[in-house]
């Protein structure tokens, strides 16, 4: 059976996507990564999707994450948007790019990738384990780029000073490229570059990345849609089931002890790492 | 510095409307479309629906850096306009390596 045949998409085949979109959603939002790193080892591994058909939806499902979660922030300053427009421009070339470079590498060279940066993800996700939110909580001129949000936690307003431009529109480019060849966001390489050395607040810095991988999503996911890759009958269950996954996510994931679920799903993406790195050697 | 903040405020605003309305209307035909198309009832609309549904995901992120280009130019802030351009140029970029 083909699955990217439309006319062999059954019922079940849709709620399976769909299921799996729910799943990686309420994963994604409970750990701050995107759905992605778990939606296309699932499509690849388990259904048999090519690693490009599987990245094009999971890009489909991050644009929809984007579009929603931004759409809902709007208004309460949390998202930089000067920061997120300078770093686009930085996202969007490299998403450029690494579509282009994902129509022309073989299957085995993406899977080795995508072993490659589930691993790098497992070890950004232990490193975390025990972090708190790193809050600045002076009242120095934001500057330039800098910005000022209202913090519940601390029950004021906080502003912050961007550092290291260079560098974040470096990690931007290098999350643009990963995004389109692997169909993830990239918000795990700029997350905390932008938090550990570009002083932006933690959720500052996610929720201006979470603006920024619409844009970078759509540059990769035109090019699989233009090549045939990104069929609508299979990216609209997944789209549904990371929107439904993610509201339900963000709900369950208040209060939480996500300290185990981060543990075990590092051990998830180094499992998954294995069988990519399996399978690119047939 | 407060007039540049409530146009920043006011930029931020009409962006959450555009992805809103690009968010809402696409996750709609997909329903429906899927809904259709799973119970096979006129599965021709339903490719239509879910088609559309896919183009108006794919063309909401664009839509608001449009929408931003025009604000930047509004308050004359070219260092802003020149750099959203950039990433409409890269995204036109996408559709040319799409379809050349």
């Amino acid at each position: 059976m083909n699955p990217l045949n439309p006319l062999n998409l059954t019922a079940t085949l849709a709620v399976i996507i769909f299921g799996a979109g729910t799943v990686a959603g309420a994963l994604g939002i409970a750990l701050g990564l995107g759905g992605g790193i778990f939606l296309v080892p699932f499509l690849t591994l388990v259904l048999g999707f090519p690693l490009k058909s599987a990245a094009a939806i999971s890009l489909a499902t991050v644009i929809a994450t984007s579009s929603a979660v931004t759409a809902q922030r709007a208004g309460n300053q949390l998202i930089n948007l000067r920061v997120g427009m300078v770093l686009e421009a930085a996202t969007t070339v490299g998403s450029l790019l690494g579509g282009i470079t994902a129509q022309l590498v073989a299957e085995s060279v993406l899977q080795r990738l995508f072993g490659v940066v589930a691993i790098g993800v497992a070890a950004v996700v232990l490193g975390r384990v025990n972090k708190r939110n790193v809050i600045l909580d002076s009242t120095v001129d934001p500057g330039w780029l800098g910005g000022r949000f209202y913090e519940e936690e601390s029950g004021g307003v906080v502003s912050y000073r961007v550092k290291r431009l260079p560098l974040a529109l470096f990690a931007s480019f290098i999350a643009g490229n990963v995004s389109s060849l692997l169909g993830i966001g990239g918000g795990i390489i700029k997350v905390p570059v932008l938090n550990s050395w570009c002083g932006m607040p933690l959720r500052a810095a996610a929720a201006t990345s979470a603006l920024m991988i619409g844009v970078t999503a759509t540059g990769g996911a035109i090019i699989y849609y233009g090549r045939g890759d990104l069929q609508p009958l299979l990216a609209a269950p997944a789209v549904l089931g990371v929107q439904v996954g993610s509201w339900a996510g963000a709900r369950l994931a208040y209060g939480a002890s996500v300290k185990w679920l981060k543990l075990l799903m590092a051990a998830l993406l180094v499992i998954v790492a294995v069988l990519m790195f399996l399978r690119s050697t047939p | 510095m407060n007039r540049e903040r409530s146009a920043m405020q006011r930029l931020e605003t009409t962006i959450g409307e555009v992805l809103r309305f690009g968010t809402i209307t696409s996750s709609t035909m997909f329903a429906i479309g899927l809904l259709m198309a799973v119970v096979g009832y006129q599965p021709e609309v339903a490719q239509l629906l879910l088609g559309a549904g896919l183009v108006i995901l794919l063309a909401t992120p664009p839509s608001r850096v449009v929408v931003s280009v025009i604000e930047y130019m509004r308050e004359r802030d070219w260092t802003f306009v020149v750099l959203t351009l950039i990433v409409l140029l890269a995204l036109a970029g996408s559709v040319v390596a799409a379809y050349f």
